[in-house]
């Protein structure tokens, strides 16, 4: 994004009594970008949601919206509109009356409101409903007249509080895209606050992983899942698979010195900032690949091996998903066909889906490396 | 069968509780209504609406007027216990509003008695500011008393009520109009008290129950004609031990209370269609 930011949050933290809920956030958000939120529940990404909608005053630190300082305005003058979580509709209004009522605050005459209403739910699919309660509606239903709320007093900004959480699996897909191609359409700057990775991944611009109050990394879906910059995000991002290796830099490659789970490798460095000793490996289980031991095929040069024993094996759909023993840990793998429990298998990493990590205290590069993530991470995204 | 019996004597206690100590009475009352002389007929009734037409409509007024005042005080205090901002002006609120619950109705009608007197605290404060002169002071100690004292009373108990329905109401649906710039008072008044709609009447009905049948309140405030029902079936009772007329009297307030418990149960049947 090379846009100046329009939505700006600049060291903001939030405590409630002696808990620090949000840590000195920074973030700024391009005029009509799509950004997530993403974090584990407790993470304050819902905090930082209504931080910016002006819900929770912020200990310290300020929001701006177009350079205009909104940190101390109430929720109605920031041009922001929230989608809640349980929607929060009104169950005594109708449904052109939960849409109107903004309007309607606005003093804006009968026929406007009635127009615009008209509008709103022509583009949301609501046509033939106005005169439903809440109650009669089904989940998506509702959740799509809450949106119709939020966009019908037209604000610059939308603010989405895990709107999708309440629907069943298969709605929640087509929901998805609606909101997005909407977002797209009406070109509306919108921040959507979300634990579902791959909703994160799907629909927004630019995802913003919290972690107890801190923002662990900021970027495209691409960059935060290639190029995750710390154990947390990587983990976070699906790289389950945990494992301890020693290493040393020599040139542009990491040298993994051979040790109770592993063959030695060197894998190239590309950017990666790490230091020589103990490293935490990370890898996800469909990233990897599943020899049998026996198997003289050509491992391609850097790939980091991994010899074990299969422990079991599912199918979870599409391929065979095999828990291997490897050393003192368990990791998974995939395969396109089962192997045989007890069978000696080799678990093969290629390079560019290894994330390794110098354990916490341990990474003097990492705050540099986070600071010019953009170049690097397009450089890498290919690779 | 045994089964059937077993359960028989097991509800037996408290049928006949319910029986000889509410519907016997109950119904001697209201069989005793339509007595006279040793003949059944409507002279009861003539008389009661010929004597007391006056308290009984006294008492309805008296009784709606404080239903209402109850209703929009409750309102303000469930209102700003929910929304209030200064989260110390909420907490001495939320302290306070309960107390009257916890005083009789008698020592209520006492205190008031000695409070709204023509030489009472109120007036006496009031002078001594310099609002009023001695002259100026009047009593309250008349249907005014009344209506404070219920007020006073009940509103409580129906905030307590409504306090606790819109504790529980989804926060969201208020921040969501907050969000859109309703006012607090739009958003008590179109918001949240179309949402505790039910609990705000039940709890109203409940009171007008109640003040219906408060005897102490009247006789220590407004001993005085026009006065309420219940003042009245004390007074044929114990001057003139006249059952018959105290009967029709009472059955009169019964069917006033009967009333309004019927929009009640219409206001639920239609909430819930």
């Amino acid at each position: 994004m090379t846009l100046a930011p329009f939505l700006e949050v600049k060291k903001a933290s939030v405590a409630y009594g002696a808990t620090t809920v949000l840590d000195g956030i920074d973030l700024a958000i391009a005029k009509g970008e799509f950004v997530a939120l993403l974090g584990s529940s407790g993470c304050g990404k819902t905090t930082l949601l209504r931080t910016i909608a002006g819900f929770v005053m912020p200990s310290a630190g300020t929001v701006s919206v177009a350079g205009r300082d909104v940190t101390r305005l109430p929720p109605d003058k920031r041009g922001m509109a929230l989608v809640f979580q349980s929607y929060a509709l009104w169950p005594h209004m109708t449904v052109a009356q939960n849409i109107g009522y903004g309007l309607k605050l606005r003093h804006q005459p009968a026929e406007a409101i009635a127009r615009r209403v008209a509008e709103m739910e022509a583009l949301l699919g609501l046509t033939g409903l106005a005169r439903r309660k809440p109650a009669e509606l089904s989940g998506g239903q509702r959740q799509r007249v809450a949106l119709g709320r939020a966009l019908a007093i037209d604000p610059e900004i939308l603010l989405l509080d895990e709107p999708l959480s309440n629907l069943d699996a298969r709605i929640r897909l087509s929901v998805r895209h609606e909101i997005r191609a909407l977002q797209r359409r009406l070109g509306i700057t919108a921040i959507h606050v979300t634990h579902d990775r791959e909703e994160a991944m799907v629909m927004a611009d630019r995802i913003v992983i919290l972690d107890s109050g801190r923002i662990a990394q900021a970027g495209t879906p691409e960059e935060v899942y290639n190029r995750p910059v710390s154990s947390f995000v990587a983990a976070f991002m699906g790289a389950e698979n945990s494992i301890g290796l020693v290493g040393t830099v020599a040139g542009d490659r990491f040298a993994i010195t051979a040790g109770p789970t592993n063959e030695p490798c060197a894998v190239p460095l590309s950017g990666r900032p790490l230091a020589d000793g103990p490293v935490v490996a990370r890898f996800r289980a469909e990233a990897a690949k599943l020899v049998p031991a026996g198997d003289a095929a050509h491992v391609p040069e850097g790939t980091l091996v991994l010899p074990g024993r299969i422990e079991s094996a599912s199918y979870p759909g599409g391929h065979w998903r095999h828990a291997v023993a490897v050393g003192p840990d368990t990791v998974l793998a995939d395969a396109p066909q089962a192997f045989a429990p007890d069978a000696a298998v080799k678990v093969c990493v290629p390079p560019e889906a290894l994330f390794l990590f110098n354990p916490p205290g341990a990474e003097p590069a990492a705050a540099e490396f986070a600071g010019h993530k953009t170049d690097k991470a397009s450089e890498l995204a290919g690779a | 069968m045994s089964k059937r019996l077993l359960g028989l004597i097991l509800v037996l206690p408290a049928l006949a509780t319910i029986t000889l100590l509410f519907i016997v009475p109950l119904g001697a009352s209201v069989v005793g209504a339509f007595e006279v002389e040793g003949r059944y007929g409507l002279g009861n009734f003539d008389k009661a609406f010929a004597l007391y037409s006056q308290d009984i409509l006294f008492t309805v007024v008296i009784v709606s007027l404080s239903t209402a005042i109850i209703g929009l005080v409750a309102i303000a205090i469930g209102g700003y216990l929910t929304l209030g901002e200064n989260p110390h002006a909420v907490a001495v609120l939320r302290w306070l509003y309960r107390w009257p619950l916890f005083i009789p109705f008698i020592v209520v009608g006492q205190v008031l008695r000695t409070f709204l007197a023509k030489n009472g605290m109120m007036n006496n404060t009031l002078v001594s500011l310099g609002i009023l002169t001695p002259l100026e002071t009047t009593s309250f100690l008349d249907w005014r008393g009344i209506v404070i004292a219920f007020v006073w009373k009940q509103a409580p108990f129906v905030a307590l009520l409504v306090s606790g329905a819109m504790a529980s109401l989804d926060r969201g649906t208020i921040e969501a109009a907050r969000n859109l710039g309703a006012s607090r008072l739009r958003i008590l008044i179109e918001i949240v008290v179309p949402q505790v709609a039910t609990t705000l009447i039940v709890g109203l009905v409940l009171s007008f129950v109640t003040m219906m049948s408060v005897l102490s309140v009247p006789l220590m405030i407004n001993a005085q004609s026009p006065t309420m029902i219940t003042a009245d079936i004390a007074f044929r009772l114990n001057a003139y031990r006249d059952y018959g007329v105290a009967n029709a009297l009472g059955l009169i307030s019964l069917l006033i209370t009967a009333s309004i418990a019927w929009i009640y149960l219409r206001h639920n049947v239609r909430s819930r269609a």
